[in-house]
């Protein structure tokens, strides 16, 4: 099986960030920090115009992958996601507020759907072995940003909850020239 | 009595047999109804009605070149069409949102041939709401879609192709 992150980009020929890898009995998390050149010449390749790509640049991109190592189901849901900065709390940016906004912009259908399907669902379900992923957008920050997920358990989600915490992690930079 | 009997073990048969499938990894049962019909060209312009399948399983597969396990499993679904060129499935290929160009090059980079119909604004797969990319289901002679396959694979390792084979048998 290669399969595995769905919606995960081709971005393999400018240099990526190492993963940061989050291992539980249950889960194993992957967060690879993206940065705004990774992300821009992706989105250039795809004809995304230069305003629209102005926008991603402020951004802070993370990868997620997600493999379930449990006998049993894992649901991941970005509500029960949080990020914070200093003990503050963040906002990730809802899926649809970027598509409010691009096409507030005018960016082409085309377009935007391509760029909702670069991103992770709000929320997905694992059977055991199972690996997906995707994109998240947070907002740029120079600081260490903490994580903190739960995941529900089980088939009807009554399984105890696995919990991940990690506070090293952060939005990749470009290196300047 | 006995006709009751007869007709009971004949249902059970028929039962066992959808039972027993082996659902490969990756392959999940996906229940939904009815197909939603689309239109759509190939990059020839020829237009495409999924209703038109109606009779056969169809082999329904999402994609884009810019996604990295789509790339991968491209190939695979090559071979798997010339595996399978005597067995009663069809193959339907839609790319997402990409135009021509970008199809071409991609094919070209990886040698293959196949034909794919383009959804430019990328609608059908909005309407179809796979979990991600790739994505592939599989759609039973009634037009009702029966699973779903999440993120790519390689087609042509036997669980699949023996999987794919079970579904074209014809019922008992």
């Amino acid at each position: 099986m290669f399969s595995v992150l769905p919606v995960l980009l081709v971005v393999s020929s400018l240099q990526a960030n190492q993963p940061i890898i989050l291992t539980q009995k249950a889960v194993e998390v992957e967060l690879t920090p993206r940065s705004p050149n990774q992300m821009g010449a992706f989105y250039e390749a795809r004809g995304f115009p230069k305003e629209v790509r102005a926008v991603l640049a402020k951004q802070c991109y993370i990868t997620i992958g997600i493999l379930n190592k449990s006998k049993q189901t894992l649901w991941f849901d970005l509500k029960d996601w949080t990020f914070s900065v200093d003990g503050k709390k963040i906002k990730r940016q809802h899926r649809d507020y970027w598509q409010a906004r691009w096409k507030e912009m005018g960016l082409a259908q085309s377009k935007r759907s391509t760029f909702r399907w670069t991103l992770i669902p709000e929320h997905l379900d694992y059977l055991p072995g199972e690996k997906e992923g995707g994109n998240i957008i947070l907002p740029f920050t120079e600081k260490m940003i903490t994580v903190d997920a739960k995941f529900a358990t089980g088939e009807n989600k009554q399984g105890e909850p696995v919990f991940i915490h990690y506070d090293k992690l952060y939005c990749a930079q470009d290196k300047p020239e | 009595m006995r006709k009751i009997f007869l007709i009971l073990f004949f249902w059970s048969m028929v039962n066992t047999a959808y039972a027993e499938i082996d659902l490969p990894f990756g392959i999940r049962h996906y229940d939904i109804g009815q197909a939603k019909n689309f239109e759509l060209e190939d990059v020839d312009g020829e237009k495409f009605s999924l209703d038109e399948t109606r009779g056969q399983w169809v082999f329904l597969h999402f994609w884009a070149s810019w996604c990295g396990p789509c790339r991968q499993e491209m190939p695979t679904i090559q071979k798997l069409i010339e595996l399978m060129s005597a067995d009663k499935l069809k193959f339907v290929l839609v790319n997402m949102a990409e135009d021509e160009d970008e199809i071409f090059t991609f094919m070209s980079t990886i040698d293959i041939e196949i034909d794919s119909l383009l959804d430019s604004d990328g609608l059908v797969t909005e309407a179809w709401k796979p979990r991600g990319l790739p994505t592939t289901f599989l759609i039973n002679p009634q037009g009702q879609v029966k699973y779903q396959a999440i993120g790519g694979r390689d087609w042509t390792q036997p669980e699949y192709i023996k999987f794919l084979r079970f579904l074209l048998k014809p019922a008992p």
